[in-house]
């Protein structure tokens, strides 16, 4: 698959089609990947496409000007479709290239199924719908539902949405669609819910990692560095970060595609994509939007119908 | 020992504070003809003008929560009456998604209501108010924000991902 897509990028490269190429190469933890902007076809050998792309790379568009060339999963397309939909970047100015996504396995679910350290794991390979794993001499296999991230459990879009051209490999999803695990909270009566919520926003420590992840964030000057006036204090407690995380979510509100890369980031584990997934339920039900897959469809906010639901107005 | 029976006159005498962010074309001026019409309604409501109902963003509602204001109420003109044309229907949309938020992470819904009351709707705009000021009454003070005991302390500093 690597000297496809070297084959591909390259022809690009040489033609003047693109400026820059967003990939993956290995990165320095086991099991992880990090972001590779090439900018000339010698820096192609360092590309990487065997396993652990799990990072969304529709992210680094907000800084790479011109031409771009990138590599998407199914799902990180969407956020394409969004960001073409903001006006973020133009579809004439992107070179898409699809790579088929088996379901990305999250190092900390094997580890916990393991029952060991990350560190102690020696190798992570695929076998059907297994994931075999040598952990201290030993050889242990999981099923993939037990160890892939949470989005890819109810993988809807395994093949991109938008592309130019397809990396050989099969478009199917992960697993065969199975109901995204109950949201116990909505059957708990709303003033216990905050009870979890205040434990939750109490642990957050405000390094903006979630921010700084998102594809849908884009503002050029964030809120909570704004100090004339000072909408949100810097410190970390719960007011505050309440404040930030929901108007985080306000913010990205029709573009957030639950990619889910805030809660993958976060360092104090805080479940924040049950934030995301309760307000694309909510898009969905109520204006019947669900973002980025409609190239042609406006965004929630941008437009309206006079009949929208209306009860919760006195 | 002096300052319990204070306390306790304190917290008997609470009055809510409620921040009602008011359309400038209609709301505010039904809430003046709430006035000239001799019209009374509890005097909870601290009244904020507003250009239209669009211009409420959420983060104006998330702020007033976090300073600790025990409701908030945001009223427009009637759909089809804005004077932008949209502003109230574009409003409606953000605060639709806003208000199930706010449900979900816990914050009761009659904390923070919205409501249309036009320029000749004075006796809406007072009955509006007085449901809001009592329903916020009975749920008592915003104490969302209030230090915990827990919130003292540092949190955990071992990350759960491991």
């Amino acid at each position: 698959m690597k000297d496809e897509l070297i084959a591909i990028v390259t022809k690009l490269f040489d033609e003047g089609r693109i400026h820059h190429f967003l990939g993956y190469k290995k990165g320095t933890l086991k099991f992880k990947t990090t972001p590779l902007i090439a900018l000339n076809r010698e820096d192609l050998q360092g590309l990487w496409v065997e396993d652990f792309f799990a990072s969304n790379l529709a992210l680094y568009l907000k800084e790479i000007k011109g031409k771009v060339g990138l590599l998407v999963k199914g799902c990180d397309s969407r956020s394409l479709v969004s960001l073409i939909k903001e006006g973020q970047v133009k579809r004439e100015d992107l070179y898409v290239v699809g790579i088929p996504c088996p379901g990305q396995i999250d190092p900390g679910k094997v580890a916990e199924a393991a029952d060991c350290e990350r560190e102690e794991l020696e190798e992570i390979s695929r076998r059907g719908p297994e994931v075999l794993i040598q952990v201290n001499g030993q050889e242990k296999t999981f099923p993939k539902t037990r160890v892939l991230l949470d989005k890819c459990l109810d993988c809807q879009y395994p093949q991109p949405l938008i592309f130019d051209s397809l990396l050989p490999g099969e478009y199917a999803a992960p697993v065969p669609k199975t109901n995204p695990p109950e949201d116990d909270l909505h059957k708990k009566p709303v003033p216990e819910r905050w009870a979890v919520w205040a434990e939750q926003f109490r642990r957050c420590i405000r390094c903006y990692a979630c921010r700084n992840v998102c594809p849908a964030c884009f503002c050029p000057r964030c809120i909570v560095e704004e100090n004339m006036p000072q909408w949100v204090s810097p410190l970390p407690t719960v007011g505050d970060n309440f404040v930030f995380h929901l108007m985080r979510l306000m913010h990205v509100a029709g573009t957030c595609t639950s990619c889910g890369e805030c809660q993958r980031v976060c360092p104090m584990g805080i479940p924040l994509m049950k934030l995301n997934d309760k307000m694309a339920d909510d898009l969905r039900e109520l204006f019947d939007f669900v973002a980025g897959v409609d190239l042609d469809k406006p965004l929630p906010f941008r437009t309206y119908r006079q009949e929208d639901a209306d009860d919760f107005i006195k | 020992m002096e300052a319990k029976p204070g306390v306790e006159k304190k917290e008997k005498d609470w009055e809510p504070r409620i921040l009602a962010f008011l359309c400038r074309w209609c709301s505010y001026a039904g809430a003046d003809l709430t006035g000239s019409s001799r019209i009374s309604y509890p005097p909870n409501i601290r009244i904020l003008r507003v250009p239209c109902s669009g211009r409420v963003n959420p983060l104006f509602i998330l702020k007033t929560l976090r300073s600790g204001i025990d409701g908030v109420l945001v009223s427009g003109c009637h759909p089809g009456d804005c004077h932008y044309t949209a502003g109230n229907y574009n409003a409606r949309r953000k605060f639709a998604i806003l208000s199930r938020l706010l449900e979900y992470v816990g914050i009761d819904p009659r904390r923070v209501q919205f409501s249309w009351v036009s320029a000749s709707e004075g006796d809406k705009f007072a009955k509006v108010v007085s449901t809001v000021v009592a329903e916020v009454k009975a749920l008592g003070p915003n104490e969302l924000f209030r230090l915990a005991p827990a919130d003292q302390t540092a949190p955990e500093p071992v990350s759960p991902q491991r």
